[in-house]
């Protein structure tokens, strides 16, 4: 049972650690924390509403009303602790060259060539409230890109280390997946793993792509010839528990359903709304794992970190907090809590705008740079024959061929999703396949369109273009970039509380670009072997580039965020050039961490939160060692006479 | 909401501002017949049978919004306009310009529960003072859209059909003629050809082009161009 308590009440404990942020890296250190006997404070700035049933269904009410259907929608817009959307960014009609493509509203002050285009929530459960739900393992390859390819960061861990962290966390998350295939690809390296569940089945759709395309060669333009085969995604969902899961020394696994409605939600039904709510629970949300904290654990919802304080020595001694009483209005106080150790488990661009404001843990320079995303393409095209869209979670499986290979120097690597939502992130369908095929809207000029159907030929027609839509979300890989970056300035851009305002640089250098326009390539060739019918178009409309648009050579392309914010509390060896050591602990402050996607040195071409959730619980037992060293008793000798004499 | 407020389902000739009005606030909710003509002259122009229609339970907040978006007698007179043309389907091109989008307009809130954005055009004909902009009625009548019927599907979100429903091929789409005699049995439907679903491509300006960003609402994304558009990228 999730006990949440008032920021003013949360002041007044002793804690020997306060966590700042109740997403997934900050509840499984709390889960964590507690289950070793240690009192934990977690302070999260959003609400907390969707922690009870009805709560929850009227998160759903508000996803049912939203006309623009973002990962945000189902989230109430909250003055106090505003978030970033995706809804933020306008196009702009190009008037001259080397002019910036985008009008940049919301949260996010924005000065880069480019846009990010990535949001995230702040509220209980953070963006794992609105996630997919996919959590495929990072590669051998993917932690040590520079030394193998010449681009981005090395990580001063490698997979191995990782590995048990890995499978801890697929328990943690429950995770269904096939462990076999996961294998053939080199991300999964213990013989005998076994997921906690069953694979969620691969939709009709992945079955059509796997007749038509599994054993083609695709090349793309850089040369990398691969022979391509549909390969499933382990998810964060619940499916049929595998009896041959083992974790410590039980065996099985007894799935976890919805939060505040027992006995419901242990199997996904098909929704097809993970993003941004999973209507019955089935897919994994950090409100599982606060669930099952106990009263050690304090939860404070409304409750804004807005700065972390210094001691005398390096130590940090307190966290600063505001709170509130309605998301309506900003209205606070202040508080602030002692304690022994500090956890920044915000989102990246949160953690780094904490630490900037604190003037905390920056002796590199490097607080706030290395912002990374996974810049993503879509392709969308009409199959030969109806798929059935639309249907099952958003992807099931996809193309992971391009991933890996020595290619990798010379254009960014992606993974192709393979999408099981038709054309909804590309064109808004099906809603705007009904306009569309009404003619409704009116013509560029405002006047009212002659062609268009109504009655049974429009239906006719819906059905006929609906049910061959097929979509292609191709994830690039972006290296840790120093110019990327997140900034405050205080004295010009605050929040409504008064908090400042991250402040965003961001680009897509040649590297990242290639891997675009690789990309685009390859899908197009896909499309040929599916005997589809292209219809991806990346070129400016009427005058006004699409969001996230840039030209490679005479190719128009474009590319979305992803929402894998990372790398802005960069992992490293060196203190002169990274943020955090490989336990994601400041080099600068012995009982400060920062911990979540900021640390990440690369992304790889996996989703982040897996990796994520293995390094949070790398970081717990150190975070458990810490406390324990600090609370070992002063060791009292007894006089060297006496001892000589007990001896004898 | 408004099935439940029972006393407005009942005839009544009273103004709101009656004082027997059994809300204070309430707005003028349409009556029970003009609810029914609604929904007879709604087969037409959305290709779904009047059980279907009705089975929705979104009737008459339909027509609600629908006069308050166009204007009450304005809204009666598009309706007369209906009633003449069906025949038994309406050819868009008889409609008067703005009488075609307010067609348009309500297809297009039974098919996903919103009112769209209109032609600058005929918003600008209409003269209200209401906003050009989609909304989504009420979170119900998201989850009645007819759209995913189309294509044998559940709206997002709600009514799942259960685990692993999306590995099965899914049943095929009707044709035209199937869906002609399930709106108007007996009625020999005119001057269409049945085609095989998924011979032809349908043409680009009936399909959805990109959304330029995302705060870009269905009713106003532009339609697609030429298929495989690949080739202007180049």
């Amino acid at each position: 049972m999730t006990l949440t308590t008032t920021g003013a009440e949360a002041a007044r404990g002793h804690y020997d650690a306060v966590i700042v942020g109740a997403g997934w890296a900050g509840s499984l250190i709390a889960k964590n924390l507690d289950a070793r006997g240690w009192r934990v404070l977690v302070l999260e700035a959003g609400e907390g509403e969707t922690q009870t049933w009805s709560g929850y269904l009227d998160s759903l009410e508000t996803f049912h009303s939203a006309v623009a259907k973002v990962p945000n929608s189902a989230y109430r817009h909250n003055r106090a602790a505003p978030s970033p959307d995706v809804l933020d960014l306008s196009p702009k009609q190009l008037s001259a060259q080397d002019e910036r493509e985008y009008i940049a509203n919301g949260y996010f002050v924005q000065n880069g060539p480019l846009p990010y285009g990535s949001d995230y929530i702040r509220a209980l459960g953070g963006a794992g409230m609105h996630w997919l739900g996919a959590v495929p393992r990072m590669h051998a390859e993917d932690f040590a890109t520079h030394e193998n390819f010449g681009y981005g960061r090395d990580w001063p861990i490698d997979a191995s280390v990782l590995e048990p962290y890995y499978a801890e966390a697929e328990h943690q998350l429950g995770v269904s997946g096939d462990a076999a295939e996961q294998r053939d690809l080199g991300v999964v390296t213990d013989r005998d793993y076994v997921y906690p569940m069953h694979q969620i089945p691969p939709s009709h759709i992945d079955n059509h792509c796997r007749e038509k395309v599994d054993g083609a060669t695709i090349t793309d333009p850089m040369g990398a010839e691969r022979t391509l085969h549909v390969t499933g995604l382990p998810q964060a969902r619940n499916s049929t528990p595998n009896p041959n899961h083992h974790h410590n020394t039980t065996h099985g696994y007894q799935p976890k359903g919805a939060v505040g409605l027992p006995n419901y939600g242990e199997r996904c039904v098909g929704n097809a709304s993970c993003v941004p709510i999973c209507p019955v629970q089935a897919k994994s949300s950090p409100q599982r794992l606060q669930d099952d904290f106990s009263d050690r654990v304090t939860l404070a919802t409304r409750s804004v970190a807005t700065r972390v304080l210094r001691g005398h020595d390096d130590r940090v001694r307190a966290v600063e907090y505001r709170s509130y009483g309605d998301p309506a209005s900003p209205v606070s106080e202040p508080h602030t809590v002692r304690t022994d150790i500090v956890v920044l488990a915000g989102h990246a661009i949160e953690n780094a705008r904490l630490l900037l404001f604190s003037e905390l843990a920056n002796s590199s320079g490097h607080v706030g740079r290395n912002l990374m995303d996974h810049p993503t393409t879509l392709a969308w095209a009409l199959a030969d024959s109806q798929v059935g869209p639309f249907r099952g979670p958003g992807h099931t499986s996809g193309w992971e061929e391009f991933r890996f290979g020595r290619e990798r120097a010379s254009r960014a690597p992606f993974r192709i999703e393979i999408s099981n939502w038709g054309w909804q992130w590309s064109t808004g369908a099906p809603m705007s396949n009904v306009a569309a095929a009404l003619g409704l809207g009116g013509d560029a000029d405002g006047s009212v369109r002659d062609s268009g159907h109504l009655g049974p030929e429009l239906r006719r027609l819906l059905g006929d273009s609906i049910s061959r839509q097929l979509q292609l979300q191709i994830a690039i890989e972006q290296w840790a970039d120093p110019q990327n970056r997140v900034t405050i300035d205080p004295s010009r851009y605050r929040d409504a509380m008064g908090n400042p305002r991250p402040i965003i640089t961001y680009d897509l250098d040649d590297h990242v670009r290639d891997g675009v326009f690789a990309a685009y390539h390859v899908s197009e060739r896909i499309f040929g072997e599916l005997g589809a019918t292209s219809y991806t178009h990346h070129a400016p409309i009427n005058g006004a580039p699409r969001i996230g648009h840039f030209r490679r050579g005479d190719t128009d392309l474009t590319y979305s965020g992803a929402g894998h914010g990372a790398g802005t509390h960069i992992m490293g060896t060196d203190p002169g050039d990274s943020v955090v050591d490989s336990f994601q602990r400041t080099h600068d402050h012995p009982n400060l961490y920062a911990v979540g996607c900021g640390s990440m040195p690369s992304v790889g071409t996996s989703n982040p939160t897996l990796t994520m959730a293995a390094l949070a619980l790398r970081s717990a037992e150190r975070i458990h060692r810490d406390l324990v060293e600090l609370s070992q008793p002063a060791v009292v000798r007894p006089r060297p006479a006496e001892d000589a004499k007990e001896m004898v | 909401m408004f099935g439940k407020e029972v006393s407005y389902l009942s005839d009544t000739t009273q103004s709101p501002e009656a004082e027997d009005a059994p809300l204070l606030d309430s707005p003028p909710v349409p009556d029970r017949g003009a609810t029914l003509r609604f929904v007879t002259l709604s087969v037409p122009l959305t290709g779904f049978a009047e059980f279907d229609l009705h089975a929705t339970g979104m009737a008459q907040l339909y027509l609600y919004t629908a006069q308050r978006q166009v204007g009450e007698t304005r809204f009666d007179a598009f309706l007369d306009t209906v009633e003449k043309e069906s025949n038994p389907w309406v050819d868009p091109l008889a409609l008067t310009s703005t009488d075609r989008e307010i067609a348009r307009a309500v297809t297009y809130l039974w098919y996903t529960g919103a009112w769209p954005r209109l032609a600058v055009a005929a918003h600008a004909d209409l003269r209200r003072e209401v906003p050009n902009a989609e909304f989504v009625v009420a979170p119900s009548a998201y989850t009645e859209g007819l759209v995913w019927r189309t294509f044998n599907g559940h709206p997002m979100g709600a009514k799942p059909p259960g685990y692993g429903t999306w590995a099965i091929e899914p049943a095929s789409t009707p044709s035209f003629s199937a869906i002609a005699s399930e709106c108007a049995p007996g009625e020999e439907p005119m001057g269409q050809q049945d085609e095989e679903a998924g011979a032809v491509d349908p043409a680009p300006h009936l399909l959805p082009g990109p959304r330029v960003s995302r705060d870009i609402p269905p009713s106003a994304v532009p339609t697609a161009h030429a298929a495989n558009a690949g080739g202007s990228n180049e």
